[in-house]
């Protein structure tokens, strides 16, 4: 499993991608956090919300707002072995499957760990430092310290989600249209009309764990589920996902 | 594929030939376990591919459509297959410099001509140092240059004592090359044997040219027929009896060639019958 594992680092640093996915999750978090900051959004003119220490916590956690990119990335290098058919050299070296699969998962893991380390390390300095230049409650970093745990657990999380995804859906941008119209209008959808079902679809867990409340001004983190609750919807999710991709993976004909 | 069972023998290259579509290449993914067989096993030494411990140090594949990363080098390429099996860095550059790719190891392989890749998917093949090589139309897209390269590179193989089984549709391709052939049709075997035995159950003819060749007077059980520019076949005789009977009636000649050796006949003799299994994939297949 080690070989497996050192193998597939040596795929993730011989390509772009988490470069590239990387720098985009940065720039969207210091977008996120800016707009969070200098701007009001309408109905809310009034009122100075960085006074609000909740607010400030919900800003620092824009570090979550990495799981989308770090779902891509897991359905990208997955769906990517088939795409540019070295899925079957991986098979020829490693015939039992679902290692590869594991392997693939423990490194996406591993990266999406230090990802979220690094972003949520980002986004408190930036926070603080621009606090700093607005009248507002204090930087705390015991705030700060609240909401890592569930950073590190959403996005690592995520990352082995988008494997998942991409060795059940193989083609690539199947794969990627179906977790973005799934995360960006169905889930909102149901969401907004059904929220006692809405709650406990991953994207909501995620935002229970991240203690977002969804990220919308209007919308309250009491709605949502509470945080352990949501780390096991997450990991189940997960699991059946995972496991889903382990079976129909080992079954799959690939020519 | 209906029951296929087949050897390839340790330092002989095995030519395994058909037409397209005869089933060559799901032969060899059900072998590899890249492709479920609906029935049966296949197997290698006895066991199944995916029983074999780190199996591409048993057995080196390269198949058609097992691609590269474009923007990866095929360094890179090699690297990432060396560490899952365990396999030294070294080994990499060593196989690169095998298949002559040293020059282009760190260029990515999206800018690599089809023998490039060729050649680069030969490297992966090779990695594992196996005891067998199972190669899927190796000689596609090649130049003459390139396949010329490619028969010397197969003799070597097989020269070190590797089983060696090379498929292809054009028979030509790997005739100067290999020692045995498979031919299998709609996924039956029709032939399995040494190249030599194939041609002798040929039927055996003379060409033979000259200025006044159409006067030669014909035992019994000989047959000509003329193909124009002077020359002309004769069946049912051995080459040296054409040449005594020749010298014998003084008749001069210029050319005297045993044509017994036309290989791409024989092979389509062997593969285009039609076959029930052909015919029902054809009604099948017809506009619903």
């Amino acid at each position: 499993m080690i070989a497996l594992i050192r193998s597939e680092f040596r795929k993730v640093f011989s390509t772009k991608l988490l470069l590239i996915l990387a720098l985009s999750a940065l720039a969207f978090m210091l977008l996120q956090i800016f707009l969070s900051i200098f701007l009001n959004p309408p109905g809310f003119e009034d009122i100075n919300r960085l006074m609000d220490p909740a607010y400030i916590k919900t800003i620092i956690a824009s570090a979550g707002s990495a799981s989308v990119f770090l779902l891509i990335l897991g359905i990208v290098a997955m769906s990517g072995e088939y795409r540019n058919q070295t899925i079957t050299s991986t098979f020829l070296t490693t015939p039992v499957r679902w290692r590869v699969i594991v392997a693939k998962m423990v490194t996406f893991a591993i990266l999406a760990l230090v990802l979220a380390l690094v972003l949520w390390f980002i986004s408190a300095i930036t926070t603080m430092l621009l606090l700093g230049t607005q009248d507002s409650a204090p930087f705390e970093w015991s705030a700060a310290f609240e909401i890592l745990g569930g950073t590190l657990i959403g996005l690592v999380l995520y990352a082995i989600l988008g494997v998942a995804i991409g060795s059940l859906i193989t083609s690539q941008v199947a794969a990627i249209i179906i977790a973005l119209v799934f995360t960006f209008a169905i889930e909102p959808l149901i969401t907004v009309f059904f929220l006692s079902v809405g709650k406990w679809l991953p994207g909501n867990a995620l935002n229970s764990i991240l203690q977002t409340g969804g990220g919308g001004p209007e919308s309250n983190a009491s709605d949502l589920l509470d945080v352990p609750v949501g780390v096991l919807v997450l990991v189940g999710y997960t699991v059946v996902f995972a496991v889903a991709a382990a079976l129909t993976t080992n079954r799959r004909d690939i020519t | 594929m209906k029951d296929l069972s087949f050897s390839a023998a340790p330092g002989k290259v095995t030519g395994f030939l058909g037409p397209n579509g005869a089933g060559k290449t799901t032969t060899l993914r059900c072998l590899l376990g890249l492709v479920a067989q609906t029935a049966g096993t296949a197997t290698i030494d006895g066991i199944t591919y995916r029983e074999i411990e780190n199996p591409i140090t048993v057995v080196g594949a390269s198949l058609e459509a097992s691609g590269a990363h474009p923007a990866r080098t095929a360094r890179n390429h090699l690297r990432m297959i060396a560490s899952a099996a365990k396999i030294t860095d070294s080994r990499v550059s060593e196989v690169l410099e095998t298949v002559g790719l040293t020059a282009a190891a760190d260029r990515k392989v999206g800018g690599y001509s089809l023998g490039m890749r060729q050649r680069l998917a030969l490297a992966v093949a090779l990695l594992g140092d196996p005891k067998v090589l199972i190669l899927d139309e190796p000689a596609n897209g090649l130049d003459p240059e390139g396949i010329s390269w490619l028969r010397t590179f197969l003799r070597h193989q097989a020269s070190k004592g590797v089983s060696v089984l090379v498929s292809s549709h054009v028979l030509s391709e790997v005739q100067q090359t290999v020692d045995d052939v498979i031919i299998i049709r709609s996924g039956s075997l029709v032939y399995q044997g040494s190249l030599h035995s194939l041609t002798e159950g040929g039927p055996a003819e003379v060409v033979v040219r000259g200025p006044k060749i159409d006067q030669l007077v014909l035992p019994d059980g000989w047959s000509s027929r003329s193909v124009g520019g002077g020359e002309t076949v004769i069946s049912g005789a051995t080459i040296e009896a054409v040449g005594r009977a020749a010298f014998e009636q003084s008749l001069e000649l210029h050319e005297l060639s045993s044509k017994s050796a036309d290989l791409e006949e024989l092979f389509l003799g062997l593969t285009t019958e039609e076959s029930p299994t052909q015919q029902s994939v054809n009604g099948k297949g017809g506009p619903a």
